[in-house]
C-alpha cells in the first residue's frame, strides 16, 4: 500500500517536472495522453465494475467537447463571463445530462443489448450532428478560442498540459473515492449479482442509469478538456472510432485493475504519437496487440502486473528470467516478421507504389525499408520475415512449456503455503 | 404514386439485403450467445474477394468463391480464436470479434487503399428490369432481392426440413441435451458460424457490384445490421426478416420525405413559432434518414425491449 502511494507520487511529480523541458510536440502528446487515460478510467467504471460493456462512449466525449465550445464561445462573444480553468465543468454537466438520458434506454437491458444500445446512441448522433447546425455547427463543426484568465493567457501547450493535468488528476482521485463509497460497493454488487441486488430491495435500474450517467459525465470532462486543447470539434468526435480506441485502451491496460485503463491509454497514445510518423499500419498493430491480449492475456496488463505482485514471494525469478528471455526471444521473431511483412505489403500495395511502377512500364521496382532497398520478388527478401517466423515457431514449444511450468510450480507454492498457513490456524483452535 | 412505388421497391431491396447479413448473426447469437461483431466485416471481405475475382478472373466466379472462402474464414475464427476465449464469457467473446473487425478493416486498407474500390456488375446484367411511370428500374436492384428470398428459402428448408437442420435445432435449444445424445455439438456450432459467415460474404459479392465497395463498409452496414437484429429480437430468423423489410422500408421512404417537426406543428398552428425556433425543429426527415434506424430502435426497446419477435429474457 505504501509502496503503492510512492510510485504514484513519484509519477505525479513526474507528470508535473518533467513537461517543461520537453519540445510542443510532447507536451500536446502527454495533454492527449492525459485526455485519453480519464476517458478511459470514466469507461471503465462502467465494464470494470459495474459490468455494463459500452460500445458508443464516443457520446459522452462528444457532448462534452461541444458543450464546452458552445460556452467557449459565448465567453468570446462577452455574453457571459466563465473562468477558463473551469470550462470542463460544461462538459461534465452535459456528459451528465445526456448520459442519464440515454443511460436511461440503454440500461433497460444488460448484456449484449446494452452494447448495442450504447453503439447505436453513438451512431444515432453521428448520423444527426452533420445535420444539425446550430448545435454541432454542420460538418465543420464548432471553433473557438481559449480566452484569458485572472493573468493567465492559456496560449501555451504547457499551460493546457498543466490544466489537463489537474483536471485528470482530480477526476481520477474522484473515481477512486467513489469505489470507496456505498454506493460504489453497491456498483460492484450489481455486476456480481444484478438479481441478488434487487432482492435486497434496491432498485437496479434507477442504479445503473445512476452509474451511467457518472461515467458519462467523467467522459464529458475528458471531450472538454480535449475541446480546450484543439479549440474545436466536428461530428467525427462521435464516431465509433473513438468508441473503440476507449474499448481498446481499457482492455490492453486491464479492465479489473483501477489504474489500469490509464496504463492502457497511456501507453497506446505515446507510441502513437512516437510510431505514427514513422508508420501508416499503426492502427492494424493496435488491433492486433488488442487481439493478442484478448487471447492470451484476458486480463490486461495490470492483470499481468497484479498476478507477479501477488505472488512476488513465490516466484524464483532466475527461473521465470529464463522462461520469460525464450518468450521475448521467440516474440521479438514474431514480431519482427509481421512487422517486416506489413511494412512490405503496405508499401507495395500503395497508390505511390503503383503509381512508380506505372512510370517503369509496370515493371517492380526496388522498395525501401528500414533503410534498405529490396527486390519484390528476390527469395532473399521474403526469407528474412520466413525465416523469423520458422525460428519463432520452432522455440514456440519449448517457450509454452517453460512459462506453463515455471508457473505452475509458483502456484504450487502459492497453494502449499495457504494450505499451510489454515492449518496452523485450524491447529491454534483446536488447542483452544 | 410514383414515390409510393419506387420507394417501396428499393426498401424492400435494401430490407433484403439486410436480412441476408443479418440472418447469420441472429443465427449466431441464437445458437452460442455471442455477438459477432466481425460478422458485417465477412460481408466487407466478400464485396473485396468478389472484386479482385472479377478483376481477374469473372464476375460468377467472384460470387462463387467469396463465400466459399468467407464461410472457411469463420470456421477458422470459430475453432481457433473464439473457442479459445469461451471460458472467459461473453464479454470476452464479444471483446475478440471486436478486435477481429478491427484487424479486417485495417487489413483491408492495407492492401485496397482508403478509398473505394471499382467493384461494379458485368455490363450485360445492366438493363432495366421494367420501366415504371417512365423511370427504368435497374435489374440489379431485383437480383439482389431474388438472391436473399434464395437464401432464406434455402434456409429456412435447411433448418425445418432436413437431418442437420433439426440437429441444428436441437443444438441450439438444448445444447447439452443434444450432445448427451451423441450429436457434434461443437461442430454443429463451427458450421453454423461458418455458414452465417459465408452468407454475409454472399451479401457482400452481391451487393459490393452495386453499392459502393470501401473500408467503412464494415462498420457502416454493422451498425444497422445490429439494429435489425435488436428490433427484430435476437436469435429470432423471422423477426430479423420483418426488422429488415421494416428498416429498409422505413430508410428509403424517409429519404424522399421532405417533413420536419415544424411541419407537423404547423397542422395545429405552430408552424412560424418551431421555423422562428429552428434547430431541431426545422430538420427534414430527409437530411436525417440515416438516423431514422436508431430512432426506431429506441421506440421498439422503449415499447417491446425483447425486440419484436425475441422471447423474454
Amino acid at each position: 500500500m505504501l509502496a503503492r502511494t510512492a510510485l504514484i507520487a513519484a509519477l505525479l511529480i513526474v507528470l508535473i517536472v518533467v513537461p517543461p523541458f520537453l519540445g510542443i510536440g510532447w507536451q500536446n502528446a502527454l495533454t492527449n495522453m492525459l485526455i485519453a487515460s480519464l476517458f478511459a478510467m470514466a469507461f471503465n467504471l462502467l465494464i470494470g465494475q459495474a459490468g455494463l460493456l459500452s460500445f458508443g462512449h464516443a457520446a459522452f466525449f462528444g457532448v462534452g467537447a461541444f458543450a464546452t465550445l458552445h460556452l467557449m464561445g459565448a465567453i468570446e462573444d462577452r455574453v457571459v463571463s466563465f473562468p477558463t480553468p473551469l470550462l470542463p465543468l460544461a462538459g461534465a454537466a452535459a456528459g451528465f445530462v445526456i448520459g442519464a438520458f440515454a443511460g436511461y434506454f440503454a440500461t433497460m437491458r444488460s448484456g449484449v443489448y446494452f452494447a448495442l444500445v450504447t453503439l447505436a446512441i453513438a451512431e444515432l448522433l453521428h448520423s444527426l450532428a452533420p445535420h444539425w447546425d446550430g448545435l454541432f455547427g454542420g460538418e465543420a463543426g464548432l471553433s473557438s478560442m481559449r480566452m484569458p484568465w485572472a493573468g493567465l493567457t492559456f496560449g501555451s501547450p504547457l499551460q493546457v498540459y498543466y490544466l489537463a493535468l489537474g483536471w485528470a488528476v482530480l477526476s481520477i482521485l474522484l473515481l477512486w473515492a467513489y469505489t470507496r463509497t456505498p454506493f460504489g460497493r453497491l456498483t460492484l454488487a450489481l455486476r456480481d449479482n444484478e438479481q441478488r441486488v434487487r432482492f435486497i430491495g434496491y432498485n437496479a435500474h434507477t442504479t445503473k442509469v445512476i452509474i451511467f450517467s457518472i461515467s458519462a459525465m467523467f467522459s464529458g470532462i475528458a471531450g472538454a478538456l480535449l475541446a480546450i486543447s484543439n479549440e474545436t470539434a466536428n461530428y467525427s468526435l462521435f464516431s465509433t472510432h473513438v468508441s473503440a480506441q476507449v474499448v481498446l485502451h481499457t482492455f490492453v491496460g486491464g479492465s479489473t485493475v483501477f489504474l489500469g485503463p490509464a496504463v492502457g491509454a497511456s501507453i497506446f497514445t505515446l507510441f502513437a504519437f512516437y510510431i505514427s510518423e514513422v508508420t501508416r499500419t499503426w492502427l492494424l498493430y493496435q488491433g492486433l496487440i488488442f487481439v493478442l491480449v484478448m487471447l492470451y492475456a484476458p486480463q490486461g496488463i495490470g492483470g499481468l502486473v497484479q498476478t507477479h505482485i501477488q505472488h512476488w514471494s513465490k516466484i524464483s525469478w532466475p527461473e521465470l528470467g529464463r522462461a520469460y528471455a525464450l518468450a521475448a526471444v521467440v516474440a521479438a521473431c514474431f514480431a519482427a516478421a509481421v512487422v517486416f511483412l506489413v511494412e512490405s505489403f503496405a508499401i507495395i500495395f500503395s497508390p505511390e507504389y503503383a503509381a512508380a511502377r506505372g512510370r517503369l512500364d509496370g515493371t517492380w521496382p526496388p522498395f525501401k525499408l528500414f533503410g534498405v532497398e529490396w527486390e519484390v520478388f528476390s527469395p532473399v527478401t521474403w526469407m528474412i520475415p520466413i525465416g523469423l517466423l520458422a525460428v519463432g515457431l520452432l522455440l514456440l514449444p519449448s517457450a509454452r512449456r517453460m512459462l506453463r511450468e515455471t508457473w505452475d510450480q509458483i502456484l504450487e507454492r502459492a497453494e502449499a503455503a495457504r494450505t499451510a498457513k489454515s492449518e496452523i490456524q485450524l491447529a491454534g483452535a483446536m488447542e483452544r | 404514386m410514383e414515390f409510393l412505388i419506387i420507394s417501396t421497391l428499393n426498401g424492400v431491396t435494401y430490407g433484403l439485403l439486410l436480412f441476408m447479413v443479418s440472418a447469420g448473426l441472429t443465427l449466431i447469437f441464437g445458437m452460442m450467445g455471442v455477438l459477432n461483431f466481425a460478422h458485417a466485416s465477412f460481408y466487407m471481405l466478400g464485396a473485396y474477394i468478389a472484386y479482385t475475382v472479377t478483376t481477374t478472373i469473372n464476375f460468377w466466379l467472384g460470387l462463387l468463391i467469396a463465400p466459399i472462402l468467407v464461410g472457411l474464414l469463420g470456421i477458422f475464427v470459430e475453432r481457433n480464436l473464439l473457442r479459445r476465449v469461451h471460458a472467459y464469457g461473453h464479454a470476452h467473446e464479444l471483446l475478440l470479434t471486436f478486435g477481429l473487425a478491427f484487424i479486417f478493416e485495417e487489413l483491408i486498407k492495407l492492401f485496397y487503399g482508403d478509398f473505394p474500390v471499382n467493384y461494379s456488375m458485368p455490363d450485360y446484367l445492366r438493363f432495366p428490369a421494367f420501366t415504371i411511370f417512365g423511370t427504368d428500374y435497374p435489374f440489379y436492384r431485383v437480383f439482389i432481392g431474388l438472391v436473399a428470398v434464395g437464401m432464406f428459402v434455402t434456409l429456412y428448408l435447411l433448418l425445418s426440413r432436413t437431418r442437420a437442420g433439426l440437429v441444428v435445432r436441437a443444438a441450439e435449444r438444448l445444447p447439452t441435451m443434444a450432445e448427451s445424445l451423441g450429436h457434434n455439438v461443437p461442430l454443429v456450432f463451427m458450421g453454423v458460424f461458418g455458414t452465417g459467415a459465408a452468407f454475409a460474404g454472399l451479401a457482400g459479392a452481391v451487393a459490393g457490384a452495386f453499392f459502393p465497395t470501401n473500408p467503412n463498409m464494415a462498420i457502416e452496414l454493422g451498425v444497422i445490421v445490429f439494429v435489425v437484429v435488436v428490433v427484430g429480437g435476437l436469435g429470432s430468423l423471422e423477426g430479423s426478416l420483418v426488422a429488415s423489410l421494416l428498416i429498409g422500408l422505413f430508410s428509403s421512404f424517409a429519404v424522399g420525405l421532405d417533413w420536419s417537426l415544424a411541419g407537423l406543428l404547423s397542422w395545429v398552428g405552430l408552424g412560424d413559432w418551431a421555423r422562428s425556433v429552428g434547430g431541431l425543429f426545422t430538420l427534414t426527415l430527409s437530411s436525417i434518414s440515416g438516423t431514422v434506424p436508431f430512432l426506431l430502435m429506441l421506440i421498439v426497446l422503449l415499447v417491446r425491449p425483447a425486440g419484436l419477435m425475441g422471447e423474454r429474457n
